[in-house]
């Protein structure tokens, strides 16, 4: 059948069988790393066309509205402050230029940190065994009860101010337990699998069977569990932020939140203030999410459907 | 040939979409089922036989669906009737016995209830008394005992939850039984008596039955008229005596062909004998030290001794039903399993407590083919992987170059174009290829021993022969030793020059094949031989006769002790 005499419908089912063919050509794995790569596009970009000296406390005028708006005093936007200022002067798009990536930095390096202690101890758990496995067990079920949250108040509160990398490992330690659990599981069902026991018969060492035969069928797992550790650490790190916790002097998302609020930015109706930090972070976990949903799809194809 | 046909497909065509285009699953299929005829479906697993009577039932998975031809069921055309009508009929019309009848109870009820279950879904509001009387009646008929009616499904065996599920299905009295393999998770003994069971309640409420199945002997024991298929087409339809007598399709001709028969024709040609390799130890290739397995109170094997020499090459079969212990003695000889007392001693060395070096030796030297193909290789390497890697690993391998050809060589030597499937990933081929690669694994490292497990349980009953023949080829023409771990007399009577027959972890009867397959002495070599269904029609076997007990005979048979019918050179089994 050619392209040309197709029907629409045809043509759209055909569409369907090449997206059934390469998994990785999904809509909502494109969008979700479209939507992340803007954010970071928008901190490359925005750092080499704009003026960055901005984001310092009273570079600019106070509480200007984004261009085309008019704050209470009925004061209009200017061009040179395209989406307005805050309460301490300092210009909306430096503050989100630096702290959009800022906010993704922290959850990514909590996120790295705490999977790579989560493969090295699922591991361990799954293939040694015995009192290994318990201890990593059991200290893994009782840290998934534990609200990180919690925890991270009183520490930071006792810090007092932290730099983005303390504050990334920091959160680290509270996303390591999920990974640890679904790998441990994974590794003790491959275990017993048929070709980690050809792997065995050949010869294998303990690596080559963890690494070179029982990871790379872990890679599903392991990404769609990268990108929920992202999420829950980007969600601790801002949740601190706004607490007024974490980094003081550098300009987070959550910081600008936490400082929108203080100053009264709800009811002056200041809403670029906190709104813009706001839309931005529902843009980061609609990208991680949609993310996740594609990966899904690409590791799991009953999800993939047909029709 | 009664009345009206029960079930009557007319040029049925079942279609699957797929991305590589739409397949034809069923072609222009037409039968009939009449009143109280057992009709039999064979052919190959992708034969259109479980789409058919799923298309019968209405429950085709998607996105398949009929394209052409009606299904007509005593009256009814079912392809016309809407989802609330074939709810109905589901069950009190047409009962479907699947598969696995192990993952088709619910786990969380006790069986009685289940039963009920399709009552009330059909007749609405039953009384309590009258759903018992029911229910004990259905159990009665499949010759469970009452009691069953208030356990659980983990507390039956296979064999009963395979009769409870024929219980359940029976329970509204339908026109037509479909039973798709009802007893391939099952072993032989278990298998004869389901099949008796099916048949006597077939009689008593005196429906169509559909079997659906894949093994000849089992079909000429059971079924009045064989259907056999091939890619979704009707190659030949006839009575059992018709097609077992005078087979017209070569395909027909294959199936029957490829059941292995005692003391029939042997499917093997034997080669000139190749001698062992030269082994630098003079100690024995592989010794049993009194070697007892027990996984908690539970006892998998007895203490056993035996000695395999390994200067000859021999073939040695273990057989027994499931649960006889004759894996677990798989996985100890493999050192995947440690034992509970005794050693395992290769070349005189503990298997046990060995170095690096000397593990790695052992490894090379004693090789496995496991039971499932399919797990077999890693999912995520093209299948050169898994033949590449060990050749390598063990030092076998001069040069990438030198590897290939020896890939390609031992693809060759069991029968596979290696250009065909070296390159491709594992679920690009079929079980009887992917065997076949495992083989050619074990082919390529030149091993002392080889442990087949169940090498061939799991692949299409026409390939069985060819890969047996392929694993034969290696005692034959390349002089390894093999122990061949199986459940089926019959291939264990053609490939091995010794045999044990297991029976809960004690050794019953030993002895050349010949004498213990061919005139067996000890009672349960004879219940195991008397359950195998022969594609013969004048050896019965499920004739409807319902005092055969293999629970009695079993225990009978625990009472007796083993039979020791003769030695081999090279193989030294201790009398317990």
């Amino acid at each position: 059948m050619s392209t040309a005499n197709m029907t629409r419908a045809e043509k759209r089912q055909a569409r369907r069988f090449r997206r059934f063919d390469n998994p990785w050509i999904n809509p909502k794995l494109v969008w979700g790393i479209g939507l992340l790569l803007g954010i970071l596009a928008l901190g490359v970009i925005g750092r080499i066309g704009w003026d960055l000296d901005l984001v310092f406390t009273g570079s600019s005028p106070l509480r200007l509205p984004p261009v085309g708006f008019e704050n209470l005093r009925g004061q209009a936007g200017i061009g040179s402050h395209p989406i307005g200022t805050d309460g301490g002067g300092r210009d909306m798009l430096a503050m989100i230029i630096v702290g959009a990536p800022n906010t993704l930095f922290v959850g990514l390096l909590a996120s790295v940190i705490g999977m790579s202690i989560g493969i090295f101890l699922g591991f361990s758990a799954g293939f040694i065994g015995g009192r290994a496995d318990d201890v990593i067990r059991v200290s893994a079920d009782v840290m998934i009860t534990i609200p990180p949250l919690l925890i991270l108040v009183v520490f930071q509160s006792a810090f007092g101010d932290v730099s983005l990398t303390m504050m990334a490992l920091l959160i680290a330690g509270f996303v390591w337990q999920s990974p640890t659990r679904l790998i441990r599981a994974q590794v003790l069902s491959m275990k017993q699998s048929g070709y980690v026991q050809m792997a065995q018969l050949s010869g294998a060492s303990t690596g080559h069977i963890m690494f070179r035969e029982m990871m790379p069928n872990l890679v599903p797992y392991l990404f769609g569990s990268f990108i929920a550790s992202v999420t829950t650490a980007i969600v601790t790190a801002v949740g601190l932020e706004v607490l007024g916790l974490g980094p003081q002097r550098i300009p987070t998302l959550g910081r600008t939140i936490y400082e929108a609020i203080n100053a009264g930015a709800l009811i002056q109706n200041l809403w670029w203030w906190w709104g813009i930090p706001t839309l931005l972070l529902a843009v980061i976990f609609i990208g991680l999410l949609l993310i996740n949903l594609g990966l899904d799809e690409v590791s799991n194809p009953r999800l993939r459907k047909l029709s | 040939m009664t009345d009206k046909p029960v079930l009557t497909l007319r040029d049925l065509s079942i279609e699957f979409p797929t991305p590589q285009g739409v397949v034809q699953a069923v072609k222009a299929l037409s039968l009939e089922i009449h009143k109280g005829r057992r009709v039999g479906f064979i052919g190959e697993s992708g034969s259109g036989k479980t789409t058919t009577a799923l298309a019968v039932m209405q429950m085709l998975a998607e996105p398949g669906r009929v394209s052409g031809g009606t299904i007509d069921l005593g009256g009814t055309n079912v392809l016309g009737l809407s989802e609330e009508e074939m709810r109905r009929t589901r069950l009190s019309r047409v009962a479907y016995i699947p598969q696995g009848a192990m993952n088709s109870l619910n786990p969380v009820m006790r069986v009685e209830p289940q039963m009920w279950d399709g009552i009330i879904a059909h007749e609405g509001n039953v009384e309590r008394t009258e759903l018992k009387r029911r229910s004990d009646a259905a159990l009665a008929s499949v010759g469970l005992p009452l009691h069953t009616a208030d356990l659980y499904p983990h507390e039956l065996s296979g064999g009963m939850k395979q009769r409870v599920c024929i219980a359940m299905g029976i329970i509204l009295n339908p026109e037509l039984i479909i039973a798709d393999e009802p007893t391939s998770a099952l072993d032989v003994v278990t298998q004869r008596q389901v099949m008796q069971t099916l048949k006597a309640i077939k009689t008593k409420i005196g429906s169509g039955l559909m079997l659906i199945g894949h093994d000849m002997g089992l079909m000429a024991q059971t079924v009045d008229e064989l259907a056999v298929l091939k890619d979704g087409e009707l190659v030949e339809h006839g009575t059992v005596q018709q097609i077992l007598q005078a087979p017209k399709h070569p395909y027909t001709r294959a199936l029957i062909a490829s059941v292995p028969l005692v003391g029939g024709e042997s499917f093997l040609n034997p080669d000139a004998r190749a001698t062992a390799p030269k082994r630098a130890s003079r100690a024995p290739l592989l010794q049993f030290d009194s070697v007892r397995k027990s996984y908690g109170a539970v006892t998998a094997l007895h203490p056993m001794s035996f000695t395999l020499q390994g200067d000859t090459p021999q073939i040695i079969s273990i057989v027994g039903q499931s649960g006889s212990g004759k894996s677990t003695m798989g996985s100890i000889m493999l050192g995947f399993n440690p034992t509970s007392s005794g050693r395992v001693l290769y070349e005189g060395q503990d298997v046990a407590g060995m170095n690096t070096a000397q593990s790695l030796d052992f490894r090379k030297n004693v090789q496995a083919v496991f039971q499932d193909p399919y797990a077999c290789f890693n999912p995520f390497y093209r299948v050169n992987h898994a033949l590449k890697f060990p050749f390598k690993q063990f030092g076998l391998s001069r040069s990438d170059a030198h590897t290939q050809t020896a890939m390609e060589d031992a693809c060759a030597a069991v029968g596979l174009d290696p250009d065909l499937v070296l390159n491709r990933y594992p679920h690009q081929l079929s079980g009887g290829q992917r065997q076949r690669l495992v083989v050619a694994r074990a082919l390529m490292l030149s091993p002392k021993l080889l442990i087949a497990d169940e090498p061939v349980s799991m692949v299409d009953a026409s390939l069985r022969a060819s890969i047996l023949s392929n694993i034969y080829d290696l005692k034959d023409k390349y002089g390894i030793s093999i122990l061949y771990i199986t459940h089926d007399l019959a291939t264990a009577y053609h490939v091995s020059d010794y045999v044990m027959v297991l029976f809960k972890g004690k050794v019953v009867e030993a002895g050349p094949p010949k004498d213990v397959i061919g005139t067996p002495q000890h009672p349960y070599t004879k219940l195991l031989i008397d359950s195998i269904p022969w594609p013969d029609l004048d050896r019965s076997w499920g004739d409807g006769r319902t005092d055969w007990d293999p629970t009695k005979l079993e225990s009978e048979a625990a009472k007796v002790g083993a039979v020791y019918r003769g030695v081999v050179p090279g193989f030294d089994l201790v009398q317990a």
